[in-house]
């Protein structure tokens, strides 16, 4: 009987394993094992064109010792902040006006809308901002057209508006709209509405029944909507190549410049490594951060 | 009554779009009253409550609480409080922090605060339960923050939105105990929307049956339940037997009506109903006013014979349905159930007497 139970015991371990395979291959070969590799480079040789498998912490020494690294680690982090706060500020009421301002038969028909921009790439967007905001884009012909640029406007030459980490912010702000938008507005769905009017009943005006009840319980969507767009915007490759006209560099094109043109990958991984921890504790410390104050507002 | 009512409603229409949810509503509920709203549901008795709380606009006519007028006024400006069907308590805040949640403006201080908190748990039988995450709670101890959040305040009303419904049987029938002690304790007007008439009859002191957007019976429990005004609400109240009766005479203080299988009943009349009832006139009588007559007893006034139909056994109550000779379908008549008396079995054939003075006519 026992021999019998523990086979039977194995079959069911052996099952569990194969449900659980797919994913975990998965996992395993696209996300553990690249960073696995990338963590292993960072500690080794550099020998020019070739990869010396010794190791050495030469390369965290040279990352962080470099001032280059830190002004453009920090850039990063500012323009990933900037864009962070106004993508969520911004997307705070549009999820507001989605949950409360529409009947529920429309919101589908809406959150559709505000997808769109995920129907064409990545890339052609942040080209498209290039159009409008270039030396001869649509913002500036669009002036010129109106007079307000020539000379005899207000203004003597077309305004310079990209390479700029305004126009970084704007084209970044404007791509991660969506993935503000969408978890507040989740949480604010959850949110039971008679809620709401006890807060009034209880003799609490609505912008303080706001405060006091609508804010604090969409906050998880709040922190979700600045995690997701912070976390990839201090990486973000493509905007800074293409609207900062490779002047203004942010982390992932130091780490692009290394590991291609310099064909320094020990270095490369380790700035990669450097900069994934700087992220990973900004995120711990912001979710730390917005435990304490909510037990504080409590 | 020369009081002045605490809630007045005077013609009061509402309108969604082209529904008519309200028809027309006048009534007035008296300072210090249990009064429910009962009736089906989408019969407008939540609009109407939530006309009182400053929810729900009205179209038309005036909603007056303490003889003032609330139109305009917001539901953050009403002297009213409401315990909601979900209770609605903030999941984000602590027990304490829930019923404490209206003392905001408050000029008191702190400890004040903390101690008239502190009561207010005390009142609802949670005390100590202050420090408690709130949604961590149980379905009746929510019941009781949401009271306990709501009477802080002392409203001059406490609007109760069916607030047992969500509560297992027999702590609903505990909480009904505790809101009519509560209620004379506090000495507030109470305002409960229910569809259970059960609970009505229970708790109220006053009720207000409901269909279609208009009050169709208003009167004390007992009134309702003895003399309901129309078939409908003797429907919707308890069970009622209806039997087909043709009105034959009218002297002086009674009507004689004719009823197949019970022969010429003279019934007072003040038990006739002033709703017509179609063309055809109907003899209303409840389970209970019927007895079934066992070997050896005698009839009290009249009494009829007849064939039991079904037998439901209920404990200290047995339901017996009973064909009375003459008559196309059983009547339903409930005994209590005795020490030493068997219940009947399906097929007996029995003696039914009745009291003349039980009986309601519909005509």
């Amino acid at each position: 009987m026992a021999a019998k139970g523990e086979s039977w015991t194995r079959s069911e371990a052996a099952q569990g394993y194969a449900l659980i395979a797919p994913p975990a291959i998965y996992a395993v070969l696209l996300l553990a094992a690249p960073l696995a590799t990338i963590l292993a480079y960072s500690f080794f040789k550099d020998g020019y064109l070739t990869v010396i498998h010794e190791f050495t912490v030469q390369n965290y020494i040279a990352t962080w010792s470099d001032p280059i690294f830190r002004v453009i680690l920090v850039r990063s982090l500012f323009v990933a902040g900037l864009v962070t706060l106004a993508t969520v500020a911004l997307a705070f009421p549009i999820a507001y006006f989605l949950s409360f301002g529409l009947e529920p038969s429309k919101k589908a028909r809406w959150i559709l809308l505000i997808t769109i921009p995920f129907w064409t790439s990545y890339l052609i967007r942040v080209f498209l901002w290039k159009v409008i905001l270039g030396y001869n884009g649509v913002v500036n012909s669009a002036l010129e057209s109106l007079g307000i640029i020539g000379p005899n406007g207000l203004i003597a030459d077309p305004l310079q508006m990209l390479n700029s980490v305004g126009a970084i912010t704007l084209t970044l702000a404007h791509a991660y709209a969506p993935f503000a938008i969408l978890p507040i507005f989740v949480s604010l769905e959850k949110i039971d509405r008679s809620l709401l009017e006890a807060g009034q009943d209880l003799g609490e005006s609505r912008w303080r029944t706001f405060l006091r009840v609508t804010l604090p319980l969409a906050m998880p969507g709040v922190v979700a909507a600045t995690l997701i767009v912070f976390i990839p915007t201090v990486g973000d490759y493509v905007t800074p190549e293409l609207i900062g006209g490779g002047k203004i560099p942010m982390v992932a094109n130091l780490i692009q410049a290394q590991m291609l043109p310099l064909d320094n990958r020990p270095l490369g991984s380790a700035i990669a490594v450097s900069s994934l921890l700087v992220v990973g504790a900004l995120a711990l410390l912001f979710l730390w951060l917005n435990r304490r104050f909510l037990k504080a507002g409590k | 009554m020369t009081t002045q009512p605490m809630i007045a409603f005077r013609e009061v229409h509402k309108y969604y779009g082209d529904y008519h949810a309200l028809r027309g509503i006048t009534a007035e509920i008296r300072p210090g009253e249990f009064f429910s709203l009962l009736g089906p549901s989408g019969c407008g008795k939540t609009t109407l409550l939530r006309t009182i709380a400053g929810f729900e606009d009205i179209s038309s006519g005036a909603v007056l609480i303490d003889g003032r007028d609330m139109a305009g006024v917001p539901a953050n400006k009403r002297p009213t409080n409401m315990v909601f069907q979900s209770y609605a308590i903030f999941p984000h805040l602590s027990v304490a922090q829930n019923v404490g949640f209206g003392l905001r403006r408050d000029t008191r201080s702190k400890g004040e605060k903390a101690k008239l908190v502190e009561e207010a748990l005390e009142m609802v039988g949670l005390k100590g339960y202050g420090a408690r995450a709130a949604h961590a709670l149980s379905g009746g101890q929510r019941q009781r923050v949401a009271l306990a959040r709501a009477l802080i305040l002392k409203p001059k009303v406490l609007l109760l939105d069916e607030p047992l419904s969500a509560l297992d049987r027999k702590i609903r029938e505990q909480m009904q105990v505790e809101l009519i002690k509560l209620q004379r304790e506090v000495g507030i007007t109470f305002v409960l929307v229910t569809h259970d008439q059960e609970e009505a009859l229970v708790m109220s002191d006053r009720i207000a049956v409901m269909f279609e957007g208009e009050i169709a019976q208003l009167a004390d429990p007992e009134t309702l339940y003895r003399r309901p005004n129309s078939r409908r609400v003797a429907d919707f109240i308890g069970v009622m037997n209806f039997l087909p009766a043709t009105v034959t005479g009218e002297r002086g203080d009674t009507i004689t009506a004719e009823v197949a299988g019970l022969g010429a009943l003279e019934v007072a009349r003040s038990q006739v109903s002033l709703a017509p009832a179609g063309d055809q006139a109907a003899v209303g009588f409840r389970p209970e006013t019927l007895t079934l007559l066992y070997e050896g007893q005698q009839a009290g006034d009249r009494e009829a014979q007849g064939v039991i139909d079904e037998v439901v056994y209920y404990g200290d109550m047995t339901y017996y349905d009973v064909r009375l000779d003459g008559m196309e379908r059983p009547v339903r008549i409930s005994m209590r159930n005795v020490f030493g008396r068997p219940v009947l079995d399906v097929g007996t054939r029995t003696r039914v007497a009745w009291s003349p003075g039980a009986l309601v006519l519909f005509r």
